[in-house]
């Protein structure tokens, strides 16, 4: 110990380059805290380890924080010690690596003196008042993790008596008297109507029903509008989008190479369900979470778990990064982030995500907690799910594929059998091919040839053929076979096992072909990389091989060959470059094309000589079938039997449906989830700093420990299914005892309403968010709301008949001057529309509107370069076809690229969480109101059909004034419009009127 | 009043600026005959004294700035540092000899083949005798004005993920680009164009589509806007698509008028509201960027000279089907003369970008196959406009206050991945700058002798550090200019960047 002492003083003389305390008793004996030490740690510390920052989990400021050091462990401060303390060590430089501040910090290095007054400090037993320490506040003192107070409605007042309703405006109004703030008047019916149109179902109101409701003498008009609206298909549609918005849905990858996916669908279309059906949120909430787990043989139970899938994937970080790479475990720890993120920003309204790297600075949220939520998801990617709505078949289905997944194991214990009887030889020649393997080999050229879509058995035939032009002499065809490392195949891969060669006129092969070559009688031995060349004399224009039995790989069937020559008598090559069709081809380019089959390139071209690997497999292949004894030939044998029967069963099943969701995966290519280990979750670790190359401590599944929720729910055995961590997150959102959930959708539905939830920050309700305006009315409709049927639609109709929903939206200035902001609801808030409304609209009133529900998206856009990154050509959809006609909401959705003109009006970017949406006024919009062809296409149709609907000039403006705006205009407008419209047509009349400020804005 | 979160504050933000109100209901109450281009192109005059719209700083810088716009090249795909800028003689001296890294490294696929040289000789440039690769020596004519900075370091070698890093600060989609960040502090500097422009590559965009530049939580104005020079509609709706069959120059006008009319009589009846008038006054802004874009696009009229500096002097209908360097030229060196008319009439942030996506055949700098192949035309292209465009903004004594950005997503490996090809390398790589405030004739940080990782490893360069950089010599201190969202206030350089104090002049 006195040795360690002695090395550091010594040590720290030349770290501070001049003697300086040496000897500790020419220090100061009064160093005080206030005036000699906090100076200097604020000075040259505080920006890291003080209040807005605490690197490495270190804080300076508080006096408890600072003694006890940070993520280290250790003491950082030691009474009496300097040369033990670690701040000293640090900021002497005594340790280089942890020099402090460090080398790249722009804070200034602490000169020889300030280090000595931080050890005569600590010297003299490091007395720090608790005055001059900052105290931390509790951060789960905070309202949201309070539990929701039952309070009941304030009592009106006689000035407000008469206005309010219902528990709603008593709310509004006690905070209205608090403020001296009065109410607005009621709306008038029509823009009433418009309102209650656009926030209900997303359209504008027909004239028809205008004129129905502002004429309609029943006091009960208004509140029959309500559950009309409500009970309306169309609803649904509108309020799926909100809910699509803030779950991050898209229909792409994202990232790199942004793929489609195809079955996202029916996620979206279970939210409008729902949404339609009026399903009980808590219901709502378990099968987005564990639907599998809670309400097995649904299909809800399985649709909704495309929330788990809804945000981007990197294809390139998991396809083609495996997991032991660090690149395949940021991929991996990033998607399971934005599932976590996806689910408590949604549920919760918390900012979990903050906590990766430490604990959250300002909410209660451990950085355990953090990776114990990753926990819940660690056993799931996303992928397709395929299912029945029949529960029985569902499970005869999985039991099937399950079987199906078991083969290539049963086949390897036997084959292993094999080669225990092949003995020595065969050790030796796999070393000797293992040797060769790392030769090195000639570069190759990338195009390895044609391949085949994969089949699911043994004996599907599949074909390729090459059209000559014209009828030719031919001589002689070579097949030479691909040489792909996959599955560690090597030379020989995907050569056909049974094959036909055939020449012919017809380019069906229907009639009179000729059979150059039958080799469909019995296996033809794989020729590794040697071509195989069939003599034979014909005169035809198509050459067609056709595998009647396929190669094998790990579990399905393929057929692929580099190269097909067809020499004709003079000995030229004629298929060079030759137009080649098939039964089906993978195109993956540059590898697999079909126009690699007649390009010249393939390996025995390029490595000519001969190629010793090869020859050594076809040894051990030999090897192999000599020591195959009958019993283990006759094994293999039934192996394939069962397999081929179950794939017949599989293949008599009716076409199931298919759900992109979070689900385990059971592997694709060189991608392998954890479906291989039986759907066991991978283990979560604290992740030091975030970082995948430093994991901590193995956690189990869990949520957030300050939640006063019975923390029994995670209790799960540790052999428990991976289903059984999701279940326990679904039950702990939808406890009675969870604020937040609560909380999180009542403030929702209130922005719907609104324009702004009670709650600005609808995704955050911790310390970085807004308070909630209305704390008591806030949990007045939470617990009215969780203890009631959880119902959606009951809390629309509660808030939109209350007379603080019913308000006009006019300005006072005198309340403007108190409430700029309209916080407090004196007025209703007037609201731009949404891309998705606008463009509704605007189908709507031009007659085109498409209202067929559900199904795969329509796609307003063109893929180009589909095989390898699609481009998403959106400049190439046709407006006039009918299939794009349909509501906005069952768009198909790209993330890479958004459609330009939706993004131009704000639409919703699905590559993050969108708890509320921007809302801009930009050139860019107005260009695209005014010139996108969809706006130019509607503008004529909207024309046509006024001037079909309406006898003169007038009539038809009035006509179109009244499908877009809720009512007719007045003599001023009719007049500008009419002599606008003589001059210059219907259709540039119709344009303007869906570019006027009234029809993009509600009242 | 909301705060920059707020879906209110910019727009209302411009109405303040401008607030012609008053002076437009004068206007249309005393002579309603006026078109509305022409009444736009009056008020337009009227802003033009106003001139700048503030961003989320108004114009209130946090010290005085170096750089008042910036011009970034982004070489996607991952363009090789030891081919074009890092001189590494041992790869000369142990060519073909196995590689050994001398621990552990995990290759993107297979890039651990034996060491290769560069691919092409370098030579010394400028006063400052920098070495550089046989494809970039037209970069020697300004090489004085730039600063490299040779230990670069990124976080993985996925291409969507470096991207998005290099380009946004954040390695999964979801955050602003650097542009768009740009364009929230200052504002824009010119109303009839776009503050932040992209010129894309015109064989399709890099990986992430536009996320790389999409404004995500920031306001919408501030996403970086695709032009495409040369096409019917550089940017998307800028003229009406050819359904629009019953529009005529004078429809146009009066329609606009009638929009006017109209929309100011509605707006007076909802007093309080400034997105009315912002939104009236975004169809004059649309108008005004009708007449702006096609002029600022259009280089016919840029002299003989200037059209040889730039290499564009024979411009070519087609080109060969293999990729080659006067291709590349034509392409990328007129996209950097746009930039410079772009930048010259007041847009903040040019953006351009050289390669596409992974397609086939091969259209950009991930040189998996063939460095030569790929990297020579493509570097002799961006060489020949980059230097040009230096050279231009130089003579016009714009380079004083514009800044050049030069990067890409990650870089290369000193080894082959068995042929002619080099794998990704994410752990070292060469971004440059020039212009606005940079240290020319520097070579800033060191990769080591192979330039396979840092040559200080605890002391490499992150994209943190160069945005924090160009935020500073806008004027601007990168820790300050934040906005929050989903509970975090979030900043270009999230919690990290340091000034590069040595390559700032």
């Amino acid at each position: 110990m006195r040795r360690t002492q002695t090395l550091v003083v010594v040590t720290l003389l030349l770290a501070a380059g001049r003697p300086v305390l040496a000897d500790p008793e020419l220090r100061s004996p009064g160093v005080d805290y206030v005036r000699d030490v906090q100076p200097v740690l604020s000075a040259h510390c505080y920006e890291c380890h003080g209040a807005e920052k605490q690197k490495s989990g270190y804080r300076l400021d508080v006096r408890e924080l600072a003694f006890a050091g940070g993520e280290s462990g250790e003491q950082a401060i030691v009474p009496g010690d300097s040369t033990a303390s670690p701040l000293i060590r640090f900021v002497a430089g005594l340790e280089p690596d942890m020099l402090m501040p460090p080398q790249k910090s722009d804070q200034p290095r602490l000169t020889p003196e300030e280090i000595g007054v931080l050890r005569a400090w600590i010297d003299a037993g490091a007395s720090w008042p608790a005055s001059a320490s900052v105290t931390i506040r509790d951060p789960s003192d905070w309202w949201a993790f309070k539990p929701i107070a039952l309070s009941p409605p304030p009592l009106s007042d006689e000035r407000n008596a008469g206005w309010s309703r219902h528990p709603i405006d008593q709310f509004i109004a006690a905070k209205h008297r608090e403020k001296g703030l009065g109410h607005s008047p009621e709306a008038d019916r029509r823009t009433l109507l418009r309102r209650l149109y656009f926030d209900l179902t997303g359209l504008p109101p027909e004239p028809d029903a205008v004129e129905r409701f502002t004429a309609n003498p029943d006091s009960l008009a208004y509140e029959k509008l309500v559950d009309e609206l409500l009970a309306s298909p169309r609803y649904g549609e509108r309020w799926a989008r909100h809910w699509l918005d803030v779950v991050h849905f898209g229909e792409t990858h994202g990232y790199d190479k942004d793929k489609p996916r195809p079955h996202a669908w029916p996620y979206r279309d279970y939210v409008i369900r729902a949404f339609n059906e009026d399903k009980p949120f808590g219901r709502f909430v378990e099968e987005q979470i564990a639907g599998d787990a809670l309400f097995p043989g649904t299909a809800d139970g399985l649709e909704a778990l495309g929330f788990i899938a809804a945000g981007p994937w990197d294809f390139i970080g998991h396809a083609e990064l495996p997991e032991s790479k660090i690149d395949g475990k940021i991929a991996r720890h990033l998607d399971r982030d934005d599932m976590v993120s996806n689910a408590i920003n949604t549920f919760s309204s918390l900012t979990v995500h903050c906590a990766q790297c430490h604990d959250h600075k300002f909410d209660p949220i451990k950085q355990e907690d953090y990776y114990r939520l990753q926990a819940v998801f660690s056993a799931l990617d996303r992928t397709d799910r395929v299912y029945y709505d029949d529960r029985a078949l569902t499970t005869q289905r999985d039991a099937l594929e399950a079987r199906r997944r078991e083969f290539p194991a049963r086949k390897e214990a036997i084959e292993a059998a094999v080669r225990k009887l092949a003995g020595q030889p065969l050790i030796d020649l796999e070393r000797e091919i293992a040797a060769a393997a790392k030769d090195p080999r000639p570069p190759r050229s990338p195009q390895y040839g044609y391949h085949s879509a994969v089949g699911a058995e043994e004996n599907g035939v599949k074909w390729v053929q090459v059209d000559l032009g014209r009828q030719t002499a031919i001589q002689r065809v070579v097949l030479a076979p691909c040489d792909d490392d996959f599955n560690n195949i090597g030379a020989g891969f995907g050569f056909p096992v049974r094959f036909r060669v055939e020449a012919g006129n017809d380019p069906a092969f229907a009639g009179d072909a000729l059979c150059l070559s039958d080799q469909s009688g019995a296996d033809y031995p794989n020729p590794r990389n040697v071509p195989q060349g069939f003599a034979n004399h014909a005169t035809a224009r198509y050459v067609r091989v056709t595998a009647t039995r396929l190669a094998p790989r790990q579990n399905d069937f393929i057929f692929a060959l580099a190269e097909l020559e067809v020499f004709d008598e003079a000995g030229r090559n004629v298929a060079t470059g030759a137009p080649v069709s098939a039964h089906d081809t993978i195109e993956a380019a540059p590898r697999w094309s079909t126009a690699n089959l007649v390009d010249g390139v393939f390996p025995a071209a390029e490595n000519a000589g001969s190629d010793r690997l090869a020859k050594l497999r076809t040894a051990r292949d030999e090897l192999l079938a000599r020591a195959t004894d009958p019993a283990s030939a006759a094994a293999l044998q039934t192996v394939a039997a069962q397999r081929d029967a179950v794939t017949r069963e599989l293949a008599a099943l009716p076409a199931p449906k298919t759900v992109y969701s979070g689900a385990v995966h059971h592997g694709e290519g060189s991608f392998t989830g954890t479906g291989a280990y039986g759907g066991r979750p991978r283990p979560i670790f604290v992740l030091a700093r975030g970082d995948v190359t430093k994991p901590g401590k193995e956690v189990s599944a869990g949520a957030l420990e300050a939640i006063p929720v019975d923390s029994g729910i995670f209790q799960l055995p540790p052999d428990a299914p991976e289903q059984s961590r999701r279940a326990a997150l679904a039950r702990w959102l939808t406890h009675r005892d969870n604020p937040l959930t609560w909380r999180s959708i009542v403030n929702r539905v209130w922005q719907g309403h609104f324009g702004r939830g009670l709650v600005e920050t609808a995704n955050d309700f911790g310390h970085m968010g807004e308070l909630p305006t209305h704390p008591e009315l806030l949990d007045w409709l939470a617990a009215a709301f969780r203890d009631g049927d959880q119902s959606i639609k009951q809390l629309h109709r509660l808030i939109v008949t209350s007379a603080t929903y019913r308000q006009a939206s006019l300005d006072n200035p005198d309340a403007a001057s108190i409430d700029g902001d309209n916080t407090m609801l004196w007025r209703q808030n007037r609201r731009r529309l949404e891309a998705e409304a606008i463009r509704d609209s605007i189908l709507a009133i031009s007659g085109k509107l498409d209202l067929a529900m559900g199904g795969p998206s329509f796609q307003d856009f063109t893929i180009e370069k589909a095989e390898n990154s699609p481009h998403y050509r959106y400049d190439l959809a046709d407006p006039e076809n009918p299939a794009l006609h349909r509501r906005s909401v069952y768009r198909f959705i790209v993330r890479s690229q958004q459609q330009p003109w939706m993004a131009a009006l704000d639409c919703a970017d699905p590559s993050m969480l969108v708890p509320r949406r921007n809302e801009t006024i930009t050139p860019v919009q107005a260009l695209a109101q005014l010139n996108n062809q969809l706006m130019l296409v509607m503008a004529k149709h909207f024309a046509a059909r006024v001037d079909v609907e309406g006898e003169d000039a007038v009539a038809k403006i009035t006509r179109a004034f009244h499908l877009a705006l809720g009512r007719v205009p007045d003599p001023e407008e009719l007049a500008s419009l009419a002599a606008y419209v003589s001059r210059h047509g219907l259709a540039n009349g119709c344009r303007a009127i869906m570019n006027l400020n009234e029809f993009v804005f509600v009242d | 009043m909301f705060r920059n979160a707020s879906p209110f504050h910019q727009s209302a933000a411009r109405a303040e600026a401008a607030s012609p109100l008053s002076r437009r209901e004068f206007l249309w109450a005393s002579g309603g005959g006026l078109g509305g281009i022409a009444l736009s192109m009056l008020l337009g005059e009227e802003r033009a004294q106003a001139s700048v719209v503030p961003g989320a700083l108004g114009g209130v810088l946090h010290h005085p700035p170096r750089a008042k716009r910036v011009v970034q090249m982004f070489m996607a795909g991952a363009a090789s540092h030891i081919d074009l800028f890092d001189f590494k003689p041992e790869l000369i001296k142990r060519h073909g000899q196995p590689s050994d890294f001398g621990e552990h490294v995990e290759a993107f696929q297979d890039g651990l083949g034996p060491w290769m040289k560069p691919v092409w000789d370098f030579a010394p440039h400028g006063g400052c005798g920098k070495l550089l690769g046989a494809p970039v020596a037209e970069l020697g004519k300004v090489v004085d004005e730039i600063a490299f900075v040779h230990n670069m370091t990124g976080k993985t070698g996925v291409h969507s993920q470096g991207t998005l890093l290099q380009a946004t600060g954040f390695n999964r989609p979801g955050f602003p680009g650097m542009g768009c960040w740009v364009s929230y502090g200052l504002g824009s500097s010119n109303d009839n164009l776009p503050a932040f422009v992209v010129l894309p590559d015109h064989r399709g965009l890099a990986s992430n589509g536009t996320k790389n530049w999409d404004s995500t939580f920031l306001p919408g104005q501030h996403q970086g806007t695709v032009i495409y020079p040369g096409t019917a509609n550089p940017i998307a709706d800028l003229f009406p698509a050819p359904q629009g069959d019953f529009i005529t120059p004078a429809s146009e006008g009066a329609g606009i008028s009638l929009l006017h009319h109209l929309n100011a009589r509605h707006a007076a009846g909802r007093g309080g509201d400034e997105r009315l008038n912002a939104r009236i006054q975004s169809y004059e802004l649309a108008a005004r960027m009708q007449l702006a874009a096609p002029e600022a696009l259009d280089v016919s009229n840029e002299p003989g000279h200037i059209r040889r500096l730039y290499g564009l002097e024979g411009a070519q209908g087609s080109f060969a089907p293999q990729i080659n360097p006067i291709e590349e030229t034509e392409y990328f060196s007129r996209r950097c003369l746009i930039a410079r008319r772009l930048l010259e009439r007041g847009v903040r942030f040019v953006q351009i970008w050289s390669g596409n996506d992974n397609g086939f055949p091969r259209r950009n700098w991930d040189s998996h196959e063939d460095v030569e192949r790929d990297h020579g035309p493509l570097a002799t292209g961006m060489a020949r406009g980059a230097s040009a465009l230096i050279l231009d903004l130089k003579q016009r004594g714009m380079l004083d206050d514009t800044l050049v950005i030069w990067t890409t997503e990650f870089g290369r490996m000193p080894s082959t991945q068995g042929g002619k090809g080099r794998d990704h390398n994410p752990y070292v790589f060469t971004n440059w700058l020039a212009g606005g405030g940079i240290k020319g004739g520097v070579s800033y940080g060191e990769s080591d002798e192979w330039g396979y990782k840092p040559l200080d490893r605890s002391a490499a360069t992150e994209v943190y550090d160069i945005h924090a950089t160009a935020l500073h010599l806008l004027g601007i201190d990168h820790t300050k200019l934040t906005l929050r969202h989903n509970g975090i206030d979030r900043r270009l350089t999230d919690v990290h960047g340091h000034v590069l104090s040595g390559i700032v002049a």
